[in-house]
């Protein structure tokens, strides 16, 4: 509640920016245009994962969630008339019926009503083996949905799960299809068509996207105040900030907290442009550790198999100075694995000591070897680093994370690879999947429910070569941890939700199954031209876009 | 004749591109990571569903038949379907071709028009100040990397003096009609055209350069001047001539070059061509776009030496087709 007060006081400060109150009719008119800097092969999210699509999809500019996340991790009611619980009905006691009410009088933007069969075909399409789209792990505890009337929903789950406010973040119109096996072929997994305040007119591949009114938007027919918004692609960033500084971009999908402190800077030189801040944490990098030697959970890894060392690692890491040297002050530390959404836990981050690192290791026999790194048994403290290969800003606090792993006796041999190679699955020998690897530096954990991001955690998520399948980070393996994860993900009271969640923070934080480095401070810039832009929700300032209007 | 000739080497190159294909279709399957695997922090996808995708996409066949029933299709038409887009391959390939072919074409006429005639001053005027200064720009052109040169330009000429626009190909907050419509195209062009103009100019004016050196000291050259002919004549007809021919084989070798070299361009100035997709097509591991990018690169390198030997034989009539 304070974290949500503290940005709507924020959203208040940068409408106080505006030179003075526009009267209602100079709003309207005129295109905007932003820069989008990975282009996604279609906007449909749900045929398509690049980070583009999301601006034709959970950002609700053309398709819209039935549920809106916020800040502090609740939800909004989009296209449902009211949040499901069992106080109105909307969950029955044991948790298995979910009963989802639709506002009534929505249409999609080609005029034709919104109704229950719309979200009943998308779960169709979902359970069709014919169909390719990328089913989002939430529907896997999905028994059956029908409809009780042109505006009810019923869903049938096949065990009570917490998560059912994540399903539908995006409805496909069922008259737009002729048949369920619904393919990344179709027009519609290019273009879809939605409800929301913009509809798409036109995809010129590696160059631009048009969108343009839906002069009928069901939520406020005098919304939005643009004409239409361009998404011209820009493939390098760097160029991309520098257009939008010139100001021949109104805003840029998206900045990384490396870019902040540029922005900032140019803010207070006189560019034309509004730099925001979160205020909530958000993407964690995190240094994930490989817990098994060569992808078998029976077998620990020869060197961080060993407590010592990870302690070693969690202590002998001076965040703040990466913080403070490299990132511009832009970030903030982390102790907790769970750290944003509904059920965050505070814990606190190690602190920088390498004394105490040393220590560790000395207790534990690691002798420091003629060249100052530490052995123990035979067996040298020596670790591969590695992370998404490319990045200028993570290259540099690698460094320092190398030299300062290094003042303790471990040594850190950075060799980053591409996203896919890391990302790879099993069978395409994917470094994370067969556990491949002994470090790797990768952002992940901002979760409005942790469910899914606990799962990469536990026994089942390592794959092998009998069930190929399965996202891990680590090769960790706890039957403790597992029994909460399972939990957890079962029962619906939240504050036993919350006493779990808790427990796993603690118990991840005490094995250190990965070790956090700092939390990203998101933030997005836009030309003062721009107004309206406000970051109220939990995905930042885009699903504000109906409001959004150029300065007249 | 000429005739036979090409039949005969278009038969020739049909086992060549064959080889090709092999080649380009195991390395790029060789290299780790595929193109289902997601990103960074990205929404977590049913495992059941990734196995589906890959038996859509034919990926979990033996890869002879993978191969097998890309080259059926590659014959017939049938490139595949882009795993990023959904699309057609040669749709996809064909919507950007033009920009790339346009691109390239500029590029290599620019070149051309200016390698020559500095080049052949640079010969006629040896050991000058212009021979000199055009040989040291020609060493520094061949030794600048495009894309350090690309940022350059863009960073003077439009981000310093706002100048020249940054990106794409045309103003996206305007829309020109008639004169306004060429001039705005022709300022979107004048930087990709010089990045990837440089390098072949400079390489150009230097064969130039050379081989113009070579023939002006032959007895034939002499024996023109001595008979009367004035400079000029004995210059572009009777010397020109003779030093184009090696020049031509430089000349056509640096098309597909320069084709190649848009991948740089492309993606500095955010232009939409075939270099631009191949860049995306790399990151996601795109392998029907990919291959389908690299068999027409591949026909390119066949052409381009096909018209080249053509080309020598009508400049020489000493080099026989048979």
């Amino acid at each position: 509640m304070a974290v949500a007060l503290v940005l709507l006081l924020a959203a208040c400060a940068g409408g106080a920016q505006a030179p003075s109150e526009v009267p209602e009719s100079e709003k309207y008119g005129g295109t905007a245009v932003v820069a989008m800097v990975q282009e996604a092969g279609g906007m449909n999210e749900l045929f398509h994962d690049q980070s583009g699509a999301f601006l034709g999809g959970e950002a609700g500019w053309v398709v819209e969630p039935l549920f809106l996340a916020l800040p502090d991790g609740t939800y909004e009611p989009r296209l449902a008339a009211e949040i499901p619980t069992v106080d109105n009905g909307g969950v029955s006691r044991g948790g298995r019926t979910v009963t989802y009410r639709l506002r009534e009088g929505i249409t999609w933007s080609d005029g034709k009503p919104f109704t229950a069969e719309d979200l009943v075909f998308t779960f169709d399409v979902f359970r069709d083996p014919d169909s390719t789209a990328l089913v989002p792990v939430d529907y896997e505890l999905v028994e059956s949905v029908t409809a009780r009337d042109q505006l009810t929903v019923e869903v049938q789950l096949k065990e009570a799960s917490p998560t059912y406010l994540e399903l539908w973040k995006h409805v496909m119109p069922a008259h737009e299809f002729e048949s369920t096996a619904v393919t990344a072929e179709h027009p519609q997994a290019r273009l879809p068509l939605g409800t929301g305040p913009f509809v798409f007119t036109d995809f010129k591949a590696g160059d631009e996207i048009a969108l343009e009114r839906n002069p009928d938007y069901w939520r406020d027919p005098d919304l939005p105040y643009l004409d239409g918004i361009t998404l011209k692609i820009v493939p390098e960033l760097e160029v991309a900030t520098t257009s939008f500084l010139e100001g021949q971009y109104d805003t840029v999908f998206f900045f990384t907290t490396g870019d902040l402190p540029q922005l900032e800077a140019a803010e207070e030189s006189g560019a034309p442009i509004v730099v925001e801040t979160q205020e909530t944490d958000s993407w964690v990098e995190w240094l994930f550790l490989n817990h098994s030697a060569s992808g078998d959970p029976s077998v620990p890894h020869p060197v961080l198999g060993d407590a010592a060392i990870r302690e070693a690692i969690d202590f002998g890491i001076d965040r703040q100075g990466i913080i403070d040297t490299v990132l511009g002050g832009f970030g903030t530390l982390v102790g907790s694995p769970i750290y944003s959404g509904a059920f965050d836990v505070d814990i606190p981050p190690a602190t920088y000591d390498p004394d105490h690192a040393r220590q560790v290791l000395d207790e534990a026999g690691w002798e420091p070897g003629s060249d100052g790194i530490r052995v123990k048994d035979g067996v040298r403290a020596s670790l591969m680093f590695q992370t998404v290969s490319g990045d200028h800003t993570r290259e540099l606090y690698q460094q320092i994370i190398q030299q300062n792993l290094e003042e303790v006796g471990i040594e850190m041999n950075i060799e980053n690879v591409p996203s896919n190679i890391i990302f790879g699955g099993y069978e395409e020998g994917g470094l994370l999947a067969t556990g491949s690897y002994d470090t790797m530096m990768s952002r992940d954990g901002n979760y409005v429910d942790p469910a899914s991001w606990m799962a990469s955690f536990t026994c089942d998520s390592i794959p092998n070569e009998q069930q190929t399948v399965g996202e891990t980070y680590g090769h960790y393996c706890n039957p403790e941890f597992d029994e909460l994860a399972q939990q957890a993900a079962s029962t619906l009271d939240q504050q036993e939700r919350a006493e779990l969640y808790s427990q796993m923070a603690q118990m991840f934080h005490d094995e250190r199954v990965a070790i956090p480095i700092y939390s990203s401070t998101w933030g997005w810039a836009w030309n003062l031209q721009l107004q309206g832009v406000s970051p109220d929700y939990w995905s930042g300032v885009w699903p504000s876009v109906a409001e959004w209007y150029l300065a007249p | 004749m000429v005739g036979p000739y090409v039949v005969r080497r278009m038969l020739q190159a049909i086992p060549l591109l064959f080889g090709i294909s092999i080649i380009i279709f195991l390395m790029l399957q060789m290299a780790p990571g595929g193109p289902l695997a997601s990103g960074e922090a990205q929404a977590a996808i049913t495992p059941e569903k990734i196995e589906r995708l890959r038996a859509h996409y034919g990926l979990d066949d033996p890869l002879p038949i993978q191969y097998l029933n890309w080259l059926g299709g590659l014959v017939t038409g049938d490139w595949g379907v882009s795993y990023d887009t959904g699309q057609p391959v040669l749709q996809v390939i064909t919507e950007r071709l033009p920009t790339t072919l346009a691109l390239t074409g500029l590029a290599f006429a620019v070149s051309l028009l200016i390698a020559i005639p500095v080049g052949i001053l640079a010969a006629t005027r040896q050991y000058s100040v212009f021979d000199y200064a055009s040989t040291g720009l020609s060493f520094a052109g061949i030794a600048t990397p495009s894309f350090w040169f690309g940022l350059m330009l863009l960073y003077l000429f439009s981000f310093q003096w706002d100048l020249l626009p940054s990106a794409g190909l045309t103003d996206l907050r305007e829309d020109h009609v008639g004169f306004a419509a060429v001039w705005d195209r022709t300022t979107h062009l004048i930087m990709p055209v010089a990045v990837l103009a440089l390098i072949a100019t400079a390489n150009l004016a230097r064969y130039v350069r050379a081989s113009m050196l070579e023939v002006l000291g032959q007895d034939y050259v002499r024996t023109a001047r001595g008979s009367g002919l004035p400079e000029r004549t004995v210059i572009l007809q009777h010397a020109g001539k003779n030093a184009s021919v090696p020049v031509v084989t430089i000349a056509m070798l640096m098309v597909p070059e320069l084709f190649l070299g848009a991948v740089i361009t492309e993606t500095i100035f955010s232009i939409p061509g075939m270099g631009a997709l191949f860049v995306h097509s790399a990151e996601l591991r795109d392998y029907p776009v990919l291959l389908g990018i690299l068999v027409i690169a591949a026909v390119l390198v066949v052409i381009t030496n096909l018209v080249a030997d053509v080309i020598y034989g009508l400049l020489d009539p000493r080099i026989s087709y048979e």
